[in-house]
């Protein structure tokens, strides 16, 4: 310990209470900004959950061009009229006729989780008389499996069996029942291009989105490549998983680079979710920074106070040699043990209040408590700004003490 | 070579009203010299001495300690030659109440860094002993009496040897028997180890064993003797 922590040690422990209040500022300022930040990560997590059982965090499609290139060029003079009836944006290929090309060329980026391939196309489903519509999904179930954990929602049947089986087909719970159908029953799935083919239900999916319990049915990708005539690696999408969803729109923007089809990260068209993600984040963030400015608030009244009783003091140190430097070490070195002794109880109270609302009970949808998070990153972030807060605010009493004038105060 | 010279010194207070304190004071202090600053009170002796010591640097005039121009240096300049040059004994000894009586004599030596914590150790117990408050040097510095207060803020000015040792009535609260034990310390320092002692007094017996008087009157200094 040199002479100025020497120093700053004896002013902070003469003042035990003032300490305390101190720190405790402190602590409980932290401990809500691990709070905070952990419980809305955690809704956001839940909501995450939900999201991605049937969505994939990249997907890439091949869509109509947005824009319509004109087909004669704009003539040059004005004297020249152009005119072009009925114009129309035709679409040249349907699909992805080489999806496995993609998945190649995509493999090279370790934040890729998984890849998988859909080719879905809506049809009609009867069974005798009853008939509805719905969408039919080839699905490659190892690597589907992998992504969504498809087989978990399975209420019957093995999801693995839709390989075994080219007959096979897996119906949501609601759509099996609209048409009376259960399993070992047929059904006749009918394409838009008129082409039918008789299918045996072995299995029951329910995901508990009623949209797609509705309308989904999934048999293996072979077969539906079979059933529309399409080639061998011929997909209508390629779903991409990453590490971090988040980085959805920086992956997806990576990935265009390397394909001329539509690659679409979630956030499009779900701009609700995201929003809703965000503005939690935001949330979380205001209150809790608001909480630490409040605490900040606090150091600085009572550093302050502490710089005023302490003026004298002051005086005679720099009386006896000690400079501006000295004494704005001094504060602000007993302003940071403040922000250290805070940061880390208020981490450990934190840590502890994030436990207790984990285990508070939460019986709503898939929930049984409230979420929570435990992101490293929330503990070091508190950490970080707490002690910055705590800087800031032993700064400005700090250098007011190294401005003290010693003759004013010895003069007396 | 002087020690102390002060040149031609004006100082003007201006609250509560404009009002000059001192008026054209120029002396010199030899290196060694042991002088005794007298006055009545509200002469201006405290005043000259916060000059002297750097504390006060709004004057007009220059000072010269050690044959350095003190008049003008910046004030993280004035603290370290303060911390290496002159020891002061304040008019009210100002002790830090916090910190221990060693911790207090310590801390100029701590400042100055030049001798390991065990050298400095060992010499402010030498002085403390000396000042006849051995014993003490655990307690809080405000738990300790007025006069014993004093004698640490002595020990506390010679910590660093000093070349100026300047005293605000250094004895001021001290009964005639620690007054000449201070006394002697201070004539013994002068003569032995060269250092130059600066006292304003109300002493006259104090004074009259000084080399040297300088008297204040309404800011202007009498004569020299
Ligand atoms: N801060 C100040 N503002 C205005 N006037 C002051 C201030 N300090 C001292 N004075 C005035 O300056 C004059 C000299 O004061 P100073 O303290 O130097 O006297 P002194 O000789 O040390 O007296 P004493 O022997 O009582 O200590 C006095 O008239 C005093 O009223
Ligand atoms: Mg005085």
């Amino acid at each position: 310990m040199n002479t100025n922590q020497k120093i700053a040690h004896t002013f902070l422990t003469s003042r035990l209470r003032q300490l305390l209040v101190a720190v405790l500022s402190v602590t409980f300022g932290i401990s809500m900004y691990v709070f905070m930040n952990s419980f809305m990560a955690g809704v956001n997590d839940q909501q995450s959950e939900i999201t991605f059982t049937s969505m994939p965090h990249i997907k890439i499609y091949n869509e109509l061009p947005a824009e319509v290139k004109p087909i004669l060029p704009q003539p040059k003079d004005d004297n020249t009229a152009l005119i072009v009836n009925s114009a129309r944006n035709i679409r040249y290929t349907e699909g992805i006729k080489n999806a496995d090309a993609i998945k190649d060329k995509i493999s090279k980026f370790d934040q890729i989780t998984g890849v998988t391939t859909q080719l879905n196309q809506n049809i009609f489903i009867r069974n005798g008389v009853s008939k509805a519509n719905a969408t039919l999904s080839g699905i490659n179930t190892v690597s589907e499996n992998l992504m969504f954990k498809t087989s978990e929602y399975l209420v019957e049947g093995d999801l693995f069996d839709l390989d075994k089986r080219s007959d096979g087909i897996i119906m949501g719970t609601l759509l099996a029942q609209n048409i009376g159908v259960g399993m070992d029953d047929n059904v006749v799935v009918t394409t838009s291009d008129g082409i039918s083919k008789s299918f045996k239900v072995i299995g029951l999916i329910e995901t508990g989105a009623i949209s797609a319990d509705k309308s989904r049915a999934l048999v293996s990708i072979q077969t539906a490549r079979q059933l529309f005539s399409k080639n061998k690696s011929y997909a209508t999408e390629v779903m991409v998983n990453i590490k971090d969803y988040n980085t959805a729109v920086t992956m997806a923007n990576e990935i265009a680079k390397l394909t001329d089809f539509k690659v679409e990260p979630w956030q499009q068209g779900n701009s609700q979710l995201d929003s809703a993600n965000v503005l939690r984040d935001i949330l979380a963030i205001a209150v809790s920074l608001t909480i630490l400015i409040v605490a900040g608030f606090g150091i600085y009244n009572i550093m302050n106070m502490t710089v005023n009783e302490k003026i004298k003091e002051i005086s005679i140190l720099k009386a006896m040699g000690f400079n501006g430097k000295d004494v704005i070490e001094i504060f602000l070195t007993q302003s940071v043990v403040i922000g250290l002794i805070g940061g880390f109880t208020g981490l450990i109270l934190g840590r502890i209040i994030v436990r207790i609302v984990d285990n508070i009970p939460f019986k709503i949808a898939t929930l049984s408590t409230l979420p929570v998070a435990y992101n490293p990153t929330d503990y070091i972030l508190a950490f970080f700004f707490g002690i910055l807060i705590t800087f800031l605010a032993g700064y400005l009493p700090a250098r007011k003490a190294s401005k003290v004038d010693p003759v004013e105060i010895i003069r007396g | 070579m002087a020690t102390l010279s002060v040149n031609n010194i004006t100082k003007y207070f201006y609250e509560p009203v404009e009002f000059q304190v001192l008026k054209n004071i120029s002396f010199e202090v030899e290196k060694g010299e042991f002088v005794a600053i007298i006055g009545k009170s509200g002469s201006g002796k405290s005043t000259l001495l916060y000059l002297l010591s750097t504390l006060d640097t709004d004057y007009e005039g220059s000072i010269s300690i050690n044959g350095i121009q003190v008049t003008g240096l910046k004030q993280n300049k004035l603290a370290s030659f303060r911390n290496e040059h002159i020891g002061f004994v304040f008019q009210f000894h100002f002790l830090l109440p916090d910190f221990t009586v060693l911790d207090n004599v310590m801390l100029p030596a701590l400042k100055l860094n030049r001798k390991s914590k065990d050298e400095i150790e060992h010499k402010a117990i030498e002085l403390l002993t000396l000042l006849d408050i051995k014993g003490q040097e655990h307690k809080k510095a405000s738990k300790i009496s007025g006069g014993q207060q004093q004698r640490v803020a002595i020990a506390r000015a010679l910590i660093n040897s000093p070349a100026i040792i300047m005293g605000d009535e250094p004895t001021g609260n001290l009964d005639s028997k620690n007054t000449k034990i201070v006394f002697d310390i201070f004539r013994q320092l002068a003569r032995e180890q060269g250092q130059t002692i600066i006292a304003v007094t109300h002493d006259d017996e104090f004074a009259a064993n000084c080399d040297r008087i300088i008297e204040l009157s309404d800011g202007m200094l009498v004569d020299t003797i």
